[in-house]
C-alpha cells in the first residue's frame, strides 16, 4: 500500500491502526475458534466413546490379615458400600470386619447346636445361606447389613476412627456421607427353623438354595442330594395367618429320580422358580432334573461339561439364571445355556448347549463369584489369579493376583461387590485382599457391537438390538448391525425412488424447458427442500401409510403403468404433424405430460382392484403372506424391465436397421405409425418373454415372497422410501440441475450447430460433461437420507430387524438415537453406545459427503477448463 | 444448415441454448465424409444426421423425420419425472392447505339412525372401504352379507363420526358401516360444546342453572346463553389468573427464599451466624408469603364456590344427561343452524384460541401459543448465536487466512459439516452442552438446587446453541459466497485510497455482502426452525408449564425447557392417547410451521434475487 509521503497529508490516525489490529486478531482468533469448535465436536464424540472399549482398572488394592479361620470358609458377603465384610466358617462362627482396614467388629454368630455342616449353599446376593447337616437336616440363615441414615449432628461421640470416611464403636461402622448425614451399618443375623430335608437322616452331600420374597411371603427353595444319591427339591413357604398374625411354614418336597448309589456329587444348582435342578460330579458329569411338574420330576439329561480327565471345579449361574458357568481344572471357563433343541439327547427336548468360551486361566479354576447386577463374574484359579469376565461380551476385563504368603493354603472365598466396584478375596489363613475396581462398560466390545452374539435364550447367535428389558435380570443386546442395516435399507429404497425422478427431472428442466419456466420451477422445488422432515414423517405415517395399505396393489401397478403410458403418449405425439409438434413444444407438451400422469394415476386407481384380483389373487396382503396365489405374477412384474431391454436390443439387432432405413425415407405420419407399431410389438413381446420367464422361475420353485417382499406391515420401508425420497428429491434435483446448467453454453451450441437434436445434445454432450456433478448430487442426497431422523422415527415402525422385506419396518441409527438417548442415564453403557452410533452416523455421512465434495471440486475444475 | 421453408422461423432460445431444429432436411455433404456411418448407423455412438443412400437430389424433396435422433419417448420420460415431482409437491401442499385451513371450520352434526336400533350424533370425519373378515360377515344379517358379497365384491364402506361425549361413551370416534345406516338427518337444536376436559360434547341443552335460577333449554335465547357463557369464562379466567398468576407468584417467591437459605447453608455452614440470620429472615418472609397464599387461596375458593352454582344440564342424542359447570365450556354452537357469518365467527374464534391460548387435554385441544413462543425464542437466540460466529469464521477464511491447501481443506470440511445429520448435533449438544458445560455451571453457580439440574439438562440455551452449531456451516458458506461476490477491484480501490484492512472490510466489503449474509442467516433460521430431531435430545418438552420469558428476574430463563411447533406435531400426532382426536391439531400446527418455514425461505430467496440484481447493476 502506498504510504502517504506528502507531509501535508495527515498521518493515519492511531485508532484506525488499533482497530485494524484488534479486528485482525479477533477475526483470526474467532475464525479459528469457530472452526476448532466444529472439529471439537468430533473429538468430543470420540472421547465419550473410548471408555466403551477400555477394560477395567484397579483403583486401589488393600491387603490385611484376619485371624485364621477355624476350618473352611462357608460363606462371605460384602455390602454395597464395601463397608463391612462378613464370613461364616465351620460351626456357624461369624466374623465381621471393616472391609477397608480389616478391623474386626463384634457380630453375632449362629448357634447350630454343634451339628456338623456337610454342605453349604448361598444365594447370589449373599443375604441368605443354607447349611446342610450330617443328620439330613438343613437350615436357612439370613445375614443382613443393617443401615440407618441420620443427620450428622446426631453422630455419637467417642468413636474410633478407621479411615477418613469411617468410624466405629466396635459393633457398627459410622460413615460420613454427602448432604451432612452419616450412615450407621451393622450386622444382624437370623436363623430359620430346621428343615428335615431327608427323613432317612443320611448326610447331605451337596445343596443349593434360593430365597425369593413375594410380598410378605418368603419362598425358600432347597435342592439337596444325600450320600446315597437321592435328590430332593424342597419348597418352604411361609404364610402369615391374618387373624393370629402367626407365621406358618409349610414344606413341600419333590422326590427326584434317584441317581446311582454313591454318585460323588459335588455341585448342586437350582433356579429361582424351582423347576430345574442340576447335580454335578467332580468329573464333569451333570444330571439335569426337569421339575416343571412338581409331582413328577424327570431326570431329563445326563451330559458332560468338561473334557475327559478334566474335573469340573466351578458350576454356577449368572444373573438371570440362563447362563451356567463351568470352570475346569484345566483353567477353562465356559458358559452353557439350556435350550430347546431338535436333536437333543434328553427326555424333554432341551439340552445344555455350549455357547460361550472364555480365555483360559493358567491354573485350575477353583473359585467363582457372579455379580448381582449384570452378567459379570470372577473366576479364581489355584495360584491366586482372579479374572473378571463378562458373560455376554466374553471379555476378560481385569486380571488381578492375590498376594499370598508362603504359608497360604488354598481354599477361601471370593466375592464381587454388589456395585461391581470391588473384589474381596479371603484365604483360609485369613489373608484378605480387597481391590477397588472400576469396570464401567463390561458388556460392550467390538464383538458385541458388530458381531453375532449368542444371547441367552436364543437358539443361535444373532445380530440383535434390544437395549432395555422389563426386569433387572434382562441381558442387554447391543448389536448395532440391525440399525446400520435399517439405515442402509431406508437409504437404498429412498434413493431408488428419488434418484431417477430427480435426475430425469433435472435434465428436463435444464435442457428442455424454456429459461423463463425454469426460473419459476426451480425455486419452487428448492422451497420444497425446506419442508420440515417432521411434517413429511407425519404425512407419511398418518396419511400416506393407511392409503398405501389399502391400495398397495394399485401403487405397484402405478410403477408399471406410469412409464408405459408416458411411452405410449410419446409415440402418439410423434403422429402429430411436424409443424404442430413444433408449435406445441415446450409448455403445452409439458402440460400434456402432466395430464398423462394424471390419467395414468386415474387408470391405476380404477383398475387397481382388477389388477389385484388377477395378479395377487384379489388380496395382496394374503398374497405376500404366501397364503394365496403363486409366485409368477410378481416375477413377471420384476422381470418386465429386464425383458423389455432384452427384447428391444434383440429387435434392434434383427430388424432395427431395416426399420430405421424405412423410417428415414418415409413421410412423417406413416413413419410415426410404423414406429408406434414397432414399439407396441416390442412391448407385447417383452410382456410375453417376461411372463414366460416368470413361469420358468416359478417352475424352478423360486419365490420372491419371504425375501424381497413379505408380510405387510403398515409402517414399512416402502412408505419410508416415499417420504425420504420426497425429502431428498429437491436436494438432488437442485444440485444436479446446477451441475447440468454449469456445462458451458458453447458446447451445447456446437452440438446443436452440428445438427444434433436437443435430446442428442443432452444425452451425449451435456450429461457426460456434468456427470461428476450429478454424481456428487446423488451422494449428497444419500448423505441426507442416511442421517434423516424424524421421517424414520415416525414412519418406519422402529423395529430393529434384519429383513430384506420391503413391506416390513426398520429402525435406523438416527431414529434409534432419537428414541433411546433421552432415556439413557448419563455415562451408562447404553448412553455411550448411542454416542458410538452417533459417531458411526457421523462417519458414514462424512465419508459420503467428502467423496461428493471431492467429485464436485473435480467437476468444477474440469468444467472451468472447458 | 438449411431448413425447410415454413419452419425456418423456429424460435431460438436467447442465451445460446437453442431449442433447435426438431426436424431437419438432410444436409448435403456428410455422405462422402463418413462412409462407415452409412453402413452401420446403429453402431455409431455419435448421433446426428442420417444419410440414406439415395441421390442428393432425391433427398432434397423428402422430409425425413429421424425418430431415433429425436428421442421422443426418452424426452417424455424426462418430462414425466418432472411432472411427477411437481404433482407430488402440489398434492402435498394441497393436502396441508386443505386440512390446515378447513380444520377449524364448523361442520354440521349428523344424526345417524342405525339399522339395529339406536341413534348417534356426530361430525362426519371421513369414510373408507374395507374388507370385513369372515367372523364379521358371520355375525351380520344374511341379506346384507349377500349384498356385500354379490354387489360390492366383499367390500364395505364405512364412515367415521366424531361422536364426542367421551365421559359418557368411553370413545369419541366411531366407525359406522354404511349398510347399518338407515338414515341421516341434521336436526337443529343440536349443539357442539368444546369443553375444558373430556373433549367435545354433542347434544342438546336441557336446562341452565344460573345460581339457582333454572331456565329450560327451550326458553334459552342465544344471547342469554352467550352472556352466561361469557360470564362463566370471565370467572374461569379470574380463577386461572389467581391460581397460576398470583398464587404461582407467591410459590415462586417462597421457592426462591428457600433456595437462598440453602445457599447460605452451603456456603457458610449451618452453624454460622450468617445462616442464623438468613434463617430468621427466611422464616419471616415465608410466614408473610404463606399468609398471602392463604388469602389468595380463600379468594380463589370463593370464586370457585360461586362458579359451582352456574351449571348447565346437557343431554346427548339418546337422552343421556350430563351436568357441567358453565365455566367448563369453552365454546358452543348450534352446529346445524349456523349462518355463514356464524360459521366464520366460530372459525376465527378457533383460530384466535389456537394462536393465543395454552394447550389443553394433553395438547390435543386449545392453542399452541407456548410452542409458537418457544420456537420464536429459540430461533432468535439461534440467530444471535450463529450470526457473529458464522460471519467471523467466513471473514477469516475469505479475507484473512492465507489461501492454500489448508484453507481448502477447511472449506471442504465446513461444506461437509452442513451434511452431518442433525441428530449427531443433538447427541453432541446433550453430551457437551447440557451434561458437561451445564453440569459445571450448576456445580459452580447453582449448588443449592442440586441434585435438581438447572443448566445441567436440556433447555432453551442449549437447544439454541446446538442448532447454532448445526447451522453455522450454512452461514459460513453463504457469507463466503457473498464475500467472494464482492469484486476484488473494490477492495483494491479502498486499500489504494489508504484505508486499512478493517476499514475496507467494514465500509466496503461487508455492506455489499450484507444481503448475502442476511440470506444465509435467514436460511439458517429456517433450518433451525424446522429441525426437531436434535431438539428432542436438548430441551424440548411436550408441555412446558412456564414460558422462557416471564415477569420474574432475570426475565429470560435460558435454562427452561420449552415447547416447539415441530415437536408438537410429533408429540400430538404420535404420542397422544387418541390420535384421531389429535389429528386436526396436528394439521393446523403443520400448516403453521410450514407457513413459517416457507416465509423464511421465500424471504431468503427474495433477498438473494435482489442481491443478484444489485450486482448486475453495480458491476461494470
Amino acid at each position: 500500500m502506498a504510504q502517504p509521503k506528502d507531509s501535508s497529508l495527515k498521518q493515519t490516525r492511531k485508532w484506525v491502526l488499533i482497530a485494524d489490529k484488534i479486528a485482525d486478531n479477533s477475526i483470526t482468533i474467532g475464525g479459528l475458534l469457530v472452526i476448532c469448535t466444529v472439529f471439537g465436536m468430533m473429538v468430543f464424540l470420540v472421547w465419550e466413546v473410548i471408555p466403551l472399549f477400555l477394560g477395567g482398572s484397579v483403583q486401589k488394592q488393600t491387603e490385611y490379615r484376619l485371624n485364621a479361620s477355624p476350618g473352611r470358609v462357608l460363606a462371605m458377603k460384602l455390602d454395597e458400600q464395601k463397608t463391612i465384610g462378613v464370613r461364616v466358617t465351620e460351626n456357624g462362627v461369624l466374623t465381621a470386619w471393616h472391609a477397608a482396614t480389616g478391623t474386626i467388629l463384634k457380630a453375632p454368630s449362629f448357634d447350630l447346636q454343634g451339628k456338623k455342616i456337610t454342605a453349604v449353599a448361598t444365594t447370589r446376593n449373599g443375604h441368605h445361606a443354607a447349611f446342610g447337616f450330617e443328620d439330613g437336616t438343613a437350615r436357612f440363615v439370613e445375614i443382613t447389613h443393617k443401615t440407618e441414615v441420620n443427620p450428622l449432628n446426631e453422630m455419637p461421640s467417642g468413636l474410633k476412627r478407621l479411615n477418613d470416611r469411617d468410624q466405629t464403636d466396635g459393633t457398627a461402622v459410622y460413615s460420613e456421607i454427602p448432604g451432612r448425614q452419616f450412615r450407621k451399618m451393622w450386622i444382624e443375623v437370623k436363623l430359620y427353623d430346621e428343615i428335615k430335608a431327608f427323613d432317612s437322616g443320611s448326610p447331605i452331600r451337596a445343596m443349593d438354595c434360593r430365597f425369593s420374597q413375594f410380598g410378605e411371603r418368603p419362598l425358600q427353595i432347597l435342592a439337596a442330594i444325600d450320600q446315597k444319591g437321592q435328590g430332593r427339591l424342597l419348597k418352604v413357604e411361609s404364610k402369615l395367618n391374618l387373624f393370629t398374625r402367626e407365621l406358618k411354614t409349610e414344606v413341600t418336597a419333590a422326590e427326584l429320580p434317584a441317581l446311582p448309589e454313591n454318585v460323588p456329587v459335588v455341585h448342586a444348582l437350582v433356579n429361582e422358580v424351582g423347576n430345574t435342578v442340576y447335580f454335578a460330579q467332580q468329573d464333569g458329569t451333570v444330571y439335569r432334573f426337569n421339575v416343571r411338574d412338581f409331582e413328577h420330576p424327570l431326570l431329563a439329561e445326563t451330559t458332560r461339561l468338561t473334557e475327559p480327565g478334566v474335573s469340573l471345579n466351578v458350576f454356577g449361574y449368572l444373573l438371570g439364571e440362563a447362563s451356567i458357568v463351568a470352570g475346569g481344572s484345566d483353567g477353562s471357563v465356559n458358559i452353557y445355556f439350556l435350550l430347546r433343541r431338535k436333536d437333543a439327547h434328553s427326555q424333554d427336548g432341551y439340552a445344555l448347549v455350549h455357547t460361550r468360551s472364555f480365555e483360559s486361566q493358567p491354573a485350575p479354576i477353583v473359585g467363582f463369584a457372579a455379580s448381582q447386577r449384570c452378567r459379570s463374574f470372577v473366576t479364581q484359579d489355584e495360584s491366586g489369579n482372579l479374572w473378571l469376565r463378562h458373560g455376554t461380551s466374553e471379555r476378560t476385563l481385569l486380571k488381578v493376583k492375590e498376594s499370598r504368603n508362603e504359608s497360604s493354603s488354598g481354599g477361601g472365598k471370593i466375592v464381587l461387590a454388589p456395585r461391581r466396584d470391588g473384589l474381596l478375596a479371603l484365604l483360609e489363613d485369613g489373608t484378605t485382599n480387597l481391590w477397588d475396581i472400576d469396570v464401567p462398560h463390561p458388556e460392550s466390545s467390538l464383538h458385541t457391537l458388530f458381531g453375532k452374539v449368542w444371547y441367552e435364550g436364543y437358539p443361535s447367535p444373532s445380530y440383535t438390538w434390544q437395549s432395555t428389558g422389563a426386569t433387572d435380570a434382562f441381558e442387554p443386546k447391543l448389536s448395532i448391525v440391525p440399525l446400520v442395516f435399517g439405515t442402509l435399507k431406508a437409504t437404498f429404497y429412498a434413493l431408488l425412488f428419488a434418484v431417477p425422478l430427480a435426475i430425469l427431472a433435472a435434465i428436463y428442466t435444464s435442457e428442455f424447458l424454456p429459461a423463463s419456466v425454469r426460473g419459476k420451477i426451480k425455486p419452487s422445488i428448492e422451497v420444497m427442500a425446506s419442508i420440515p422432515s417432521v411434517v413429511l414423517g407425519f404425512v407419511a405415517a398418518l396419511v400416506l401409510a393407511p392409503v398405501v395399505e389399502n391400495w398397495v396393489a394399485a401403487v405397484i401397478m402405478a410403477f408399471v403403468c406410469i412409464p408405459l403410458s408416458l411411452m405410449l403418449a410419446a409415440y402418439l405425439w410423434q403422429l402429430l404433424p411436424p409443424p404442430m409438434a413444433l408449435r406445441l413444444d415446450g409448455i403445452p407438451k409439458f402440460i400434456c405430460m402432466l395430464a398423462i400422469i394424471g390419467v395414468s394415476l386415474w387408470v391405476t386407481y380404477s383398475l387397481g382392484p382388477l389388477f389385484e384380483k388377477y395378479f395377487f389373487h384379489g388380496d395382496f396382503k394374503a398374497w405376500v403372506n404366501q397364503d394365496v396365489g403363486e409366485a409368477a405374477p410378481f416375477w413377471f412384474l420384476l422381470l418386465l424391465p429386464v425383458s423389455a431391454i432384452f427384447v428391444s436390443t434383440a429387435a434392434g439387432r434383427l430388424i432395427g436397421y431395416r426399420v430405421n432405413q424405412y423410417l428415414k425415407r418415409a413421410r412423417p405420419f406413416p413413419a410415426a405409425l410404423v414406429d408406434l407399431g414397432r414399439w407396441l410389438g416390442i412391448a407385447t413381446a417383452s410382456i410375453a418373454v417376461s411372463y414366460g420367464a416368470a413361469l420358468v422361475f416359478q417352475g424352478l420353485g423360486l419365490d420372491a415372497r419371504g425375501s424381497v417382499v413379505g408380510t405387510y406391515v403398515q409402517r414399512n420401508t416402502l412408505i419410508v422410501g416415499f417420504a425420504m425420497g420426497f425429502a431428498v428429491i429437491p436436494l438432488i434435483y437442485t444440485l444436479a440441475e446446477d451441475a447440468l446448467n454449469a456445462v458451458p453454453a458453447h458446447l451445447r451450441s456446437a452440438s446443436l450447430g452440428c445438427g444434433a437434436t436437443p435430446w442428442q445434445t443432452a444425452i451425449w454432450i451435456v450429461l457426460p460433461t456434468a456427470v461428476s456433478g450429478v454424481f456428487s448430487a446423488i451422494m449428497i442426497g444419500m448423505g441426507r437420507a442416511v442421517g434423516e431422523t424424524m421421517i424414520v422415527v415416525m414412519s418406519a415402525g422402529n423395529t430393529p430387524l434384519i429383513d430384506m422385506n420391503i413391506f416390513n419396518g426398520l429402525r435406523a441409527l438416527s431414529a434409534n438415537i432419537a428414541v433411546e438417548l433421552p432415556e439413557a442415564p448419563k455415562d451408562d453403557t447404553l448412553y455411550r453406545i448411542l454416542f458410538f452410533t452417533g459417531l458411526v452416523l457421523f462417519g458414514m455421512t462424512f465419508v459420503i459427503n467428502t467423496i461428493a465434495e471431492m467429485v464436485r471440486l473435480r467437476f468444477r475444475r474440469r468444467s472451468a477448463q472447458l | 444448415m438449411k431448413l425447410k421453408p415454413g419452419v425456418a422461423s423456429v424460435p431460438q432460445a436467447e442465451n445460446g441454448n437453442p431449442d433447435a431444429a426438431e426436424w431437419q432436411e438432410d444436409p448435403v455433404a456428410p455422405e462422402s465424409k463418413e462412409p462407415e456411418k452409412v453402413i452401420h448407423p446403429e453402431s455409431s455412438g455419435v448421433p446426428g444426421i442420417s444419410t440414406p443412400p439415395e441421390s442428393v437430389a432425391e433427398m432434397r424433396k423428402t422430409t425425413v423425420w429421424d425418430f431415433r435422433a429425436r428421442g421422443e419417448p426418452f424426452v417424455w420420460g424426462l418430462g414425466g419425472a418432472l411432472a411427477i415431482g411437481i404433482l407430488m409437491i402440489i398434492g402435498f401442499i394441497a393436502l396441508i392447505l386443505y386440512n390446515g385451513v378447513l380444520t377449524f371450520y364448523p361442520k354440521p352434526i349428523d344424526v345417524v339412525t342405525l339399522r339395529e336400533g339406536g341413534v348417534l350424533a356426530g361430525e362426519f370425519v371421513r369414510s373408507d372401504v374395507y374388507r370385513p373378515g369372515p367372523d364379521t360377515l358371520a355375525s351380520m344379517p344374511k341379506e346384507i352379507v349377500e349384498q356385500i358379497v354379490e354387489e360390492d365384491k366383499g367390500k364395505v364402506t364405512r364412515r367415521l363420526y366424531r361422536i364426542g361425549n367421551y365421559d359418557l361413551y368411553n370413545e369419541d370416534f366411531k366407525w359406522v358401516p354404511e349398510y347399518s345406516i338407515t338414515g341421516t338427518t341434521n336436526p337443529p337444536g343440536l349443539y357442539f360444546f368444546e369443553r375444558m376436559e373430556w373433549g367435545p360434547f354433542i347434544g342438546r341443552i336441557k336446562s341452565v342453572d344460573l345460581n339457582g335460577k333454572v331456565i329450560p333449554g327451550d326458553d334459552l335465547s342465544r344471547d342469554r346463553l352467550k352472556t352466561a357463557l361469557q360470564r362463566a369464562s370471565d370467572r374461569r379466567k379470574s380463577i386461572y389468573e389467581l391460581e397460576r398468576g398470583r398464587m404461582g407468584d407467591v410459590n415462586y417467591r417462597m421457592d426462591k427464599a428457600r433456595l437462598a437459605l440453602r445457599k447460605v447453608a452451603l456456603n457458610k455452614g449451618e452453624d454460622s451466624p450468617e445462616y442464623k440470620e438468613a434463617k430468621a429472615r427466611f422464616e419471616a418472609a415465608s410466614a408473610e408469603l404463606q399468609s398471602r397464599y392463604d388469602e389468595l387461596a380463600k379468594e380463589a375458593a370463593a370464586i370457585k364456590e360461586l362458579d359451582g352454582k352456574y351449571t348447565i344440564m346437557l343431554a346427548d342424542v339418546s337422552g343421556q344427561e350430563k351436568t357441567l359447570g358453565l365455566s367448563n365450556i369453552v365454546r358452543c354452537y348450534a352446529a346445524n343452524s349456523l349462518t355463514l357469518f356464524d360459521k366464520l365467527a366460530v372459525y376465527f374464534s378457533r383460530w384466535g384460541e389456537f394462536l393465543t391460548q395454552e394447550p389443553r387435554e394433553a395438547n390435543t385441544e386449545g392453542g399452541v401459543m407456548p410452542a409458537i413462543f418457544g420456537t420464536f425464542c429459540m430461533t432468535v437466540l439461534l440467530a444471535l448465536a450463529v450470526a457473529p460466529f458464522g460471519v467471523i469464521a467466513a471473514l477469516y477464511l475469505r479475507e484473512y487466512a492465507k489461501q492454500g491447501a489448508l484453507v481448502s481443506l477447511v472449506r471442504i470440511c465446513v461444506n461437509n459439516l452442513a451434511g452431518v445429520p442433525s441428530i449427531v448435533y443433538g447427541v453432541f449438544g446433550l453430551g457437551f452442552f447440557a451434561y458437561v458445560l451445564g453440569g459445571s455451571i450448576d456445580a459452580l453457580f447453582f449448588p443449592e438446587r442440586l441434585p435438581n439440574p438447572t443448566f445441567g439438562t436440556g433447555g432453551l440455551l442449549w437447544a439454541s446453541l446446538t442448532l447454532a452449531l448445526l447451522t453455522v456451516p450454512v452461514v459460513i458458506v453463504a457469507t463466503e459466497e457473498a464475500l467472494a461476490a464482492v469484486p476484488q477491484s473494490m477492495r483494491e480501490g479502498s486499500l489504494a485510497c489508504g484505508a486499512s484492512k478493517w476499514q475496507t472490510i467494514k465500509y466496503i466489503v461487508l455492506p455489499r455482502a450484507m444481503p448475502g449474509i442476511m440470506t444465509g442467516l435467514i436460511l439458517a433460521m429456517a433450518r433451525g426452525a424446522e429441525e426437531v430431531a436434535p431438539l428432542m435430545l436438548v430441551g424440548v418438552v411436550k408441555l412446558a408449564p412456564e414460558l422462557p420469558v416471564d415477569g420474574f428476574f432475570p426475565y429470560i430463563h435460558l435454562d427452561r425447557a420449552f415447547m416447539h411447533l415441530g415437536f408438537h406435531i410429533y408429540d400430538v400426532g404420535f404420542q397422544s392417547r387418541n390420535s384421531e382426536a389429535a389429528r386436526p391439531m396436528v394439521y393446523v400446527t403443520t400448516f403453521l410451521l410450514i407457513s413459517l418455514v416457507f416465509s423464511l425461505n421465500a424471504a431468503s430467496i427474495f433477498l438473494r434475487n435482489r442481491l443478484k440484481k444489485k450486482f448486475f447493476a453495480g458491476h461494470f
